[in-house]
């Protein structure tokens, strides 16, 4: 396949013949109006909106709920400023970089396996990772607020407490580490599949080598697959960190009032307060946050800067 | 058991975490399953006994069957929808030769990347605004702006294995555009046109983040009446609600490993 960037560059040769320039453009214009209709689509209904949203993000709501002048950065320094959402953000910030982090060091090994086993084990292992993905979240949240419940008829106090590992009931439901857990569980595959993939990519020989040349296992990990594998790795995190920082039913299902995050905030805001101005401010947080770390992990996997020789 | 590729210690350490992990991620489904069938008036573990009457409950339930009625035609619609808006555009993508197709490829994906709470958001007072009433149908067009972009994806990766030259030797025995497309084009990319028509589905049933917004309390959708039921309703009946739903979602799996192969849908 040739990539746009060869044939933008082809039609833009000058001393091309214009009758064979005529044709190009009869034969491929209709195809490329095909888009049309789903770039209107989404220009009307997603980027305007979004715009819009951006728009009442530096705008004052009037006692009637008429958004209007003057603009106004205030929101934006409410959100920083009130320790009480500055909290919110920080929240947010740390439990995605908790569980996309958790992510990665559980997913290597199960992605490792899925590459390496027998077909038949790689097909089981697909088929668990990726079969959750596709349960509705609130199910999932749900099926962790049953095994998470604080006192004696939780699951895992249960079991805990039955085994006689603990002697009191743990109380991790409504707690940061229930919202990371279940987020863990959420956005897992979304970490194990571009890794698998990174994996699958990887020469076996130059595992081979390494090992043949005397290196431990654990050394052949961290020069040579870990770091042929890196652009898997930043895909998965971006992948997962977006993902969890824009979650709001893991953390109303399992954080409680203790650990509100970004989503839940801008839920409050909008449907409880009505105050629009402040909750478009946290959505182009949210959205920010999400845009930078896709910028970094892009700059990243298109710049080769990660497939430097070992 | 043992690949030889895996030995010693590190192989230990790999499959231990990959066991537990699998454990990790069966266990609150297996969980909501087993306490679906259990025989007291509130959820508790371990369950007891066996009764179906909880399922008895949920399938008399008009609240959930209404729910669950809006939540197929509206995931029916959104895949309707979303094929005739990404299928066209995916072909454009692949077939089209004009300036600023990365960009404009970019941008059809973009609500990929954007946090499906914000585009819900932004939607709503746009939709306010116009005066769009209708919840039914102001959910069919969020959600199609969230669906149509797997479309895409599925659509073009297979585009791109179409072979050209089946397509120029049809042309060259006198078939039609239209007759080239629908016999020769059309079969070869019938498995990504599926994998992104049930993504599209499944998508569209489980969607949260766009619906909460959407939504209204006369048209809700099955993920807003079970998370209206968990913090009201303290029997298995919400286990039982979560069950169907499960093994819903379990069909949708098998289709789709059975139509394209999960890795390859993922992967696309």
């Amino acid at each position: 396949m040739t990539t746009s960037d060869d044939v933008v560059a082809l039609s833009s040769v000058e001393a091309q013949p214009d009758a064979r320039r005529g044709s190009r453009w009869r034969v491929y214009l209709p195809v490329g109006l095909l888009a049309i209709p789903m770039l209107a689509f989404l220009s009307y209904f997603f980027f305007y909106p979004a715009i819009g949203l951006l728009l009442s993000s530096i705008q004052t709501q009037n006692s009637q709920g008429i958004i209007g002048r003057p603009f106004t950065l205030a929101h934006y320094a409410r959100l920083i400023h009130v320790e009480l959402y500055a909290r919110v953000l920080w929240n947010t910030l740390r439990i995605s970089v908790i569980t996309s982090l958790l992510a990665t060091v559980l997913a290597y090994p199960v992605a490792m396996v899925m590459v390496k086993s027998r077909p038949m084990v790689t097909r089981i292992i697909t088929l668990i990772v990726i079969a959750p993905l596709i349960v509705s979240v609130v199910v999932r949240g749900y099926g962790w607020q049953l095994i998470l419940q604080n006192g004696p008829k939780g699951m895992l106090n249960w079991i805990l407490m039955t085994l006689h590992i603990v002697d009191a009931p743990l109380s991790i439901l409504y707690t940061e580490t229930a919202v990371i857990i279940g987020s863990l569980h959420v956005f897992f595959p979304m970490m194990v599949l571009p890794l698998a993939s990174a994996l699958g990519k990887i020469d076996p020989n130059l595992e081979d080598a390494a090992r043949m040349l005397g290196a431990p296992w654990w050394k052949v990990f961290l020069r040579v697959t870990l770091p042929l594998s890196m652009p898997g790795f930043v895909a998965g995190f971006t992948l997962v960190f977006s993902l969890t920082a824009g979650s709001f039913v893991i953390p109303a299902i399992l954080g409680g009032a203790s650990a509100i995050m970004l989503g839940n905030l801008i839920e409050q805001q909008i449907f409880v307060v009505y105050d629009w101005p402040f909750g478009a401010a946290i959505a182009v947080v949210l959205v920010g946050l999400v845009f930078v770390v896709n910028g970094i992990s892009m700059w990243l996997l298109e710049g080769r800067r990660l497939r430097r020789p070992v | 058991m043992t690949d030889e590729r895996f030995s010693g210690l590190g192989a230990y350490i790999l499959y231990a975490i990959t066991v537990a992990m699998m454990i990790f991620i069966l266990a609150p489904l297996l969980l909501v399953m087993a306490v679906s069938v259990s025989d007291s008036y509130f959820v508790t573990f371990p369950p007891q006994g066996f009764t179906l009457k909880w399922y008895a409950k949920v399938l008399q339930d008009r609240d959930f069957l209404e729910a669950m009625r809006l939540s197929i035609l509206l995931a029916l619609g959104t895949t309707v929808g979303s094929l005739l808006l990404g299928v066209p555009a995916a072909f454009a993508l692949v077939r089209g030769n004009f300036p600023g197709l990365a960009a404009i490829k970019g941008f059809l994906l973009s609500p990929l990347i954007f946090p499906a709470l914000v585009t819900g958001l932004a939607l709503l007072q746009v939709l306010s605004k116009l005066g769009s009433q209708d919840a039914r149908l102001n959910l069919l067009i969020g959600h199609v702006v969230v669906t149509s972009p797997y479309v895409i994806r599925t659509v073009v990766t297979s585009l791109q294995l179409v072979d050209e030259n089946l397509e120029d030797a049809a042309r060259t025995l006198g078939a039609n555009r239209l007759r080239t497309f629908w016999r020769v084009t059309l079969p070869q990319i019938a498995s990504g046109v599926a994998a992104g028509g049930l993504f599209a589905f499944m998508v569209s049933f489980d969607n949260y983040p766009v619906t909460m917004w959407l939504a209204n309390s006369e048209y809700s959708p099955v993920p807003l009446i079970l998370m209206r039921q968990l913090v009201n309703v303290f029997d298995p009946s919400v286990p039982a609600m979560s069950t169907i739903i499960i093994l819903m979602a379990m069909v949708g799996v098998l289709l789709l490993e059975k139509l394209v192969g999960l890795r390859r849908a993922l992967a696309a």
